[in-house]
C-alpha cells in the first residue's frame, strides 16, 4: 500500500510540475490584464498538435518542432491579445465571454483540422520507462517536462523579481496609471505576457502529447484546471502556481489510486471550491478575490 | 435616548482611528461633530451608520443594539446618511434614486412624500434626470440629503454636505437643513467644518481630535477651550 | 400602444400562427422546441446575468438538476408530470442555495465557481448509481401527459408546453426589471454600498434573483426529460446548454427581455439548418464566431443593433 501511495505521489508531482505551466500562462496574463483568457486550454492543445502534425508528416521528433509549435501558438495568442484590445466596456466580463467563444472557435477548428481521434507521440523515447530508488516509475517524457516545468517556472519568476521587464508588468499589474508615468508602454508589457504564455502553453501542449494524450475536446477541461491553480494559488505569486499546481496533481494522483478514476475531476473541483470559499486569496496569495 | 455611543473603538489593523468614544443623542437633537481633518470623524460615521465595524464598545439606537445590525438593517431602523462625496444609485433617474431608498429604507411607497422632499430639496425640475451624470454639484449634495430622508429617518447624518459650496449656497443649504429638521422632526448630527454654520446650527458640540473626544458643550464654550484651539492650529503629535 | 400591439402579434403568432403552418411538420416543430429549450436557460441566464449581475458559466448545473428531480419524482414516486416539473423547478432553487456562497466572488471567480459546482453534480448523477441510475441514465421517462382532451406529449404538445414557460420566464424577468427590486439590482452593479445605505438587503437580492434563475432552467430542464424520455449525466450536465445559452443570451441582447428568446431561435436555427450541413463535424464554430462577433461590435446583442437602426432610420425620416 506504502508503494502505491508513494507511487501516486511520484505521479502527482510530475504531472503538477507541467500543470503549472499552463496556469503560470494563464496567471501571467490575468495579472497584466485583468482578463482571463479562457481560450487558454486550446491554445496548449494547438501545440500539441502542430507537433503530432510534424512528427506525422515529416517524422520530426517533438523537442525538433518545438520553435514551429511556439511559433503557431505565440502568433493565435498575439491574434486573441488584439481582439481582447478591441474591447472598451466592462473589460473584464466581455473578455471573459469574449475568450470563452475564441475557446469554442479553436475547438471546433482543431476538431476539423485533426479529427476527435485520440494521439499521442510515437517517438519511442518518451515512453520509456525510468526506474528511481528501485521502486518509482516514470516514463522520460514526465521527467522531462517536469524538469522543463521546474526550469520554466524558475525563469519565468526570476524574470519577474529581477529583469527590468518583469518588474515593468507587475507595477502595470498593480498601478496601471503610476506605471505608465515612470515611463512604462503598458501595450509592449502586455504583448510580451501574452507571448510568454504562448510560450508557456507551447512547452506544455507538447508535455500533454508526450506524456499523454490529446483530443479537441480537452482543451476546455486544461482551462478550467490552469484556472483551478491559479485560485489555489492566489495572485502574485508565482512559486504558489507551482506549488498550486502540484497539490492539484498529487490530490488527483491521490484520488486515483485511493478511490476510483471517475472521481479525479470530482476531487479537483471540490479542493477548488474549498479554497474559493474559504481561502479567498488563495493558499499563497496577496490579492482580493471577493467583490 | 435616541442614539447611545459608549466606548467606541474602531482600529484598521494597527492603525486607531476612533478610541474610546462616549456621548448620547436625544431624539430632534442637532449636535455638531468637529475636528481638524483625519481626527476620526468620518470612521465615527462609518461606524454608526455600518460601514466599519467598532473593535471596541457599545451603540444603541432606541435601545437596540446598533452593532449587531447589518447595514441596511441600521437604514430601516432610522439612520440615514449623506455622504461627505455624494454617492447616487448609479443608473437611475434621481426619482428612481427616492423611490428604491423609501421603499427599501420604509417598507412602503408613498409618491406624495416623495414629491415633497423634492420640493424642499428644489430637485424637482431635475427628477427624471440621469442621478449620477447629469446634476451639479449643489443638487447632487441636495441627492444625497433628499436619498437619506427618503428612508424616513429619525437620524439624519450629514458628512460634510457644505463643503465645495460658496457663502450664498451654503447660507440656501443650511436654511434647506433647518427646514428639512422642522419639518420631519428629525435629529440631525453634523460633520461640519465651517465655524459659523456649526455656531449656527448647533446648540452642542463634540469634538474628536486624533480619534479622542477632546471636548463637549455648547459652540461658545467648545471654540474657546484652549485644548481645541491648540488641536486645530497643531501642537502635540498623537 | 405600441408595446401592447407587439405582444398581441407574438401570441397571436406563437400561439396561433406557428402551429398552424408548421404543426404537421414534426421534423421542424422539434427544431423548434429545441431552441425554446435553449431559449428558456437563455432567459433565466440573461435574468441572473443583467439583474442579478453575475455571469454564470454553469447553468447546466440546474437544468441537470431540475432534469433529474423531475425525472426520479415521476418515475420512481408515481408524480404527476406537471407537479413534478413545479417540484423540479424548487428542486433547482434549493440546489442554487448551495451555490450561494460563490455570490460573494468577483465576475470571473463567480462564473467558474458555477462551472465547478456543474461538474460535481454531473459526477454526482454518474457515481450514486442506485439514486439516478449511474452513467446508463434513467429510460422511459414518463411523456407529458393528456390534459383537458389535449395531448401534450407530441411533438406540438410539448411545443405549447415549452413556449408557455418561456413566455411565463420572460413575463417574471419584465415584473422583476420594473419592480423598485429591478431598479436597486440595477443600482447595485457600480453604488452596492450606497443601496445598501438606503436599506437594501444587496446579498439577498442577489440570492433571489440566483434562485429565480434556477428556478426557471430547472424547469426547462425536467421539461427535457419528459420530451425526450430519456437522462443521462453527461447529456443532462452537458456544457453545451450553458454555451448555447450564453451564444443565444449575448448574441441576442441579454439586457432585453425577448433579446435571449430571439438569439436562442437564430442561433440555434442556423446551426443546425445551415451550418450543420455545410460542416458537419465543427459546425458549433458557428457559435463561438456570433458571440465574439456580437462582443466587439455590438455587445447590447442583436435586439440593440435592431433598435438602433430603427432610431437611424426614423431621424433620417424626420429629417
Amino acid at each position: 500500500m506504502i508503494d502505491l501511495i508513494a507511487q501516486s505521489l511520484f505521479s502527482g508531482l510530475l504531472s503538477g510540475a507541467y500543470y503549472a505551466l499552463i496556469a503560470l500562462g494563464l496567471a501571467l496574463v490575468f495579472g497584466t490584464m485583468r482578463v482571463i483568457n479562457l481560450a487558454h486550454g486550446e491554445l496548449v492543445l494547438l501545440g500539441a498538435y502542430i507537433s503530432y502534425t510534424a512528427e506525422e508528416r515529416l517524422g520530426l521528433d517533438p523537442l525538433v518542432s518545438l520553435p514551429l509549435a511556439l511559433g503557431v501558438v505565440i502568433a493565435t495568442n498575439m491574434v486573441v491579445y488584439y481582439l481582447i484590445s478591441l474591447i472598451r466596456k466592462d473589460r473584464e466580463l466581455n473578455s471573459l465571454i469574449l475568450t470563452f467563444g475564441i475557446g469554442i472557435i479553436l475547438t471546433n477548428a482543431m476538431l476539423m483540422l485533426w479529427s476527435a481521434d485520440i494521439h499521442s507521440t510515437t517517438t519511442p523515447w518518451y515512453h520509456d520507462a525510468v526506474i528511481l530508488f528501485d521502486t518509482l516509475f516514470a516514463m522520460q517524457a514526465e521527467l522531462v517536462f517536469a524538469g522543463a516545468g521546474i526550469a520554466l517556472v524558475g525563469a519565468v519568476w526570476w524574470w519577474l523579481e529581477k529583469t527590468w521587464y518583469g518588474r515593468a508588468l507587475r507595477a502595470i499589474a498593480s498601478n496601471r496609471d503610476a506605471a505608465k508615468l515612470m515611463g512604462v508602454n503598458p501595450q509592449l508589457t502586455e504583448v510580451l505576457s501574452f507571448a510568454v504564455a504562448g510560450l508557456l502553453a507551447t512547452v506544455s501542449g507538447l508535455a500533454l502529447y508526450t506524456a499523454k494524450v490529446i483530443q479537441p475536446s480537452l482543451g476546455h477541461n486544461l482551462t478550467v484546471k490552469a484556472f483551478i491553480i491559479t485560485v489555489l494559488a492566489g495572485m502574485g505569486s508565482v512559486p504558489g502556481v507551482l506549488l498550486g499546481a502540484v497539490l492539484l496533481g498529487v490530490v488527483e494522483s491521490l484520488t486515483v489510486t485511493i478511490a476510483s478514476s471517475a472521481l479525479q475531476e470530482l476531487a479537483g473541483m471540490v479542493l477548488f471550491l474549498l479554497v474559493l470559499l474559504l481561502m479567498p486569496s488563495g493558499l499563497f496569495g496577496r490579492a482580493k478575490r471577493r467583490g | 435616548m435616541l442614539l447611545e455611543l459608549k466606548g467606541i473603538s474602531v482600529a484598521f489593523g494597527g492603525l486607531v482611528a476612533v478610541s474610546d468614544v462616549t456621548f448620547s443623542m436625544a431624539e430632534g437633537e442637532v449636535l455638531g461633530l468637529v475636528g481638524p481633518n483625519g481626527a476620526g470623524k468620518t470612521t465615527l460615521f462609518n461606524a454608526i451608520s455600518g460601514l466599519a465595524r467598532p473593535s471596541q464598545g457599545r451603540a444603541r439606537l432606541l435601545g437596540r443594539d446598533l452593532i449587531a445590525m447589518p447595514i441596511h438593517v441600521r437604514a430601516r431602523a432610522g439612520i440615514g446618511r449623506a455622504f461627505q462625496v455624494p454617492q447616487p444609485l448609479h443608473e437611475l433617474t434621481v426619482r428612481e434614486n427616492l423611490m428604491v431608498a423609501q421603499r427599501f429604507g420604509t417598507g412602503r411607497m408613498d409618491r406624495q412624500r416623495i414629491d415633497e422632499i423634492l420640493d424642499l430639496l428644489k430637485l424637482g425640475h431635475k427628477a427624471e434626470s440621469d442621478a449620477a451624470t447629469s446634476l451639479a454639484l449643489t443638487e447632487q449634495k441636495a441627492l444625497e440629503v433628499a436619498k437619506a430622508l427618503a428612508t424616513d429617518p429619525k437620524l439624519l447624518m450629514l458628512d460634510e454636505v457644505l463643503a465645495g459650496l460658496e457663502t450664498a449656497g451654503k447660507r440656501a443649504f443650511m436654511l434647506t437643513l433647518d427646514e428639512v429638521r422642522k419639518r420631519f422632526g428629525l435629529a440631525l448630527l453634523i460633520i461640519e467644518h465651517d465655524i459659523e454654520t456649526i455656531t449656527r446650527l448647533c446648540p452642542r458640540v463634540v469634538v474628536l481630535n486624533f480619534g479622542r473626544l477632546i471636548a463637549e458643550g455648547s459652540p461658545e464654550q467648545v471654540f474657546n477651550d484652549p485644548e481645541v484651539i491648540r488641536s486645530y492650529t497643531g501642537g502635540e503629535a498623537a | 400602444m405600441n408595446q401592447r400591439l407587439k405582444i398581441a402579434a407574438f401570441v397571436i403568432l406563437a400561439y396561433g400562427a406557428v402551429p398552424l403552418a408548421l404543426g404537421g411538420n414534426p421534423y421542424v416543430i422539434g427544431l423548434i422546441v429545441a431552441s425554446l429549450t435553449i431559449g428558456g436557460i437563455a432567459v433565466a441566464w440573461a435574468l441572473l446575468g443583467n439583474l442579478g449581475g453575475m455571469v454564470s458559466f454553469g447553468h447546466a448545473a440546474f437544468f441537470g438538476v431540475g432534469a433529474y428531480v423531475s425525472a426520479l419524482l415521476t418515475l420512481r414516486a408515481g408524480w404527476p408530470v406537471f407537479p413534478a416539473m413545479i417540484a423540479a423547478g424548487i428542486g433547482a432553487a434549493v440546489a442554487s442555495v448551495a451555490t450561494m456562497p460563490a455570490l460573494r466572488l468577483r465576475g470571473p471567480y463567480f462564473a467558474l465557481a458555477i462551472l465547478a459546482y456543474a461538474e460535481i453534480f454531473r459526477i454526482l448523477a454518474t457515481e450514486l448509481k442506485s439514486v439516478t441510475g449511474g452513467a446508463a441514465g434513467l429510460l422511459s421517462i414518463p411523456r407529458l401527459p393528456v390534459v383537458l382532451g389535449v395531448d401534450f406529449g407530441t411533438k406540438l404538445g410539448g411545443y405549447f408546453v415549452i413556449l408557455t414557460i418561456v413566455v411565463m420566464a420572460m413575463v417574471v424577468y419584465h415584473l422583476i426589471r420594473r419592480s423598485p427590486h429591478g431598479l436597486a439590482l440595477k443600482a447595485m452593479h457600480e453604488s452596492e454600498d450606497a443601496t445598501r445605505v438606503v436599506g437594501v438587503n444587496s446579498t439577498l437580492l442577489k440570492a433571489w434573483m440566483l434562485a429565480v434563475s434556477a428556478f426557471i432552467t430547472g424547469m426547462v430542464g425536467a421539461f427535457n426529460a419528459h420530451y425526450i424520455n430519456f437522462l443521462d449525466p453527461d447529456y443532462a450536465f452537458a456544457g453545451l446548454w450553458t454555451t448555447l445559452a450564453i451564444v443565444s443570451a449575448i448574441f441576442g441582447g441579454y439586457r432585453t427581455v425577448t433579446g435571449p428568446l430571439v438569439g436562442a431561435v437564430v442561433v440555434y436555427l442556423v446551426d443546425q439548418l445551415l451550418f450543420k450541413a455545410i460542416l458537419p463535424q465543427g459546425h458549433q464554430i458557428v457559435l463561438g464566431v456570433l458571440l465574439g462577433a456580437m462582443i466587439l461590435f455590438s455587445p447590447g446583442g442583436l435586439m440593440a443593433l435592431v433598435q438602433m437602426l430603427v432610431r437611424r432610420k426614423e431621424s433620417s425620416h424626420a429629417a
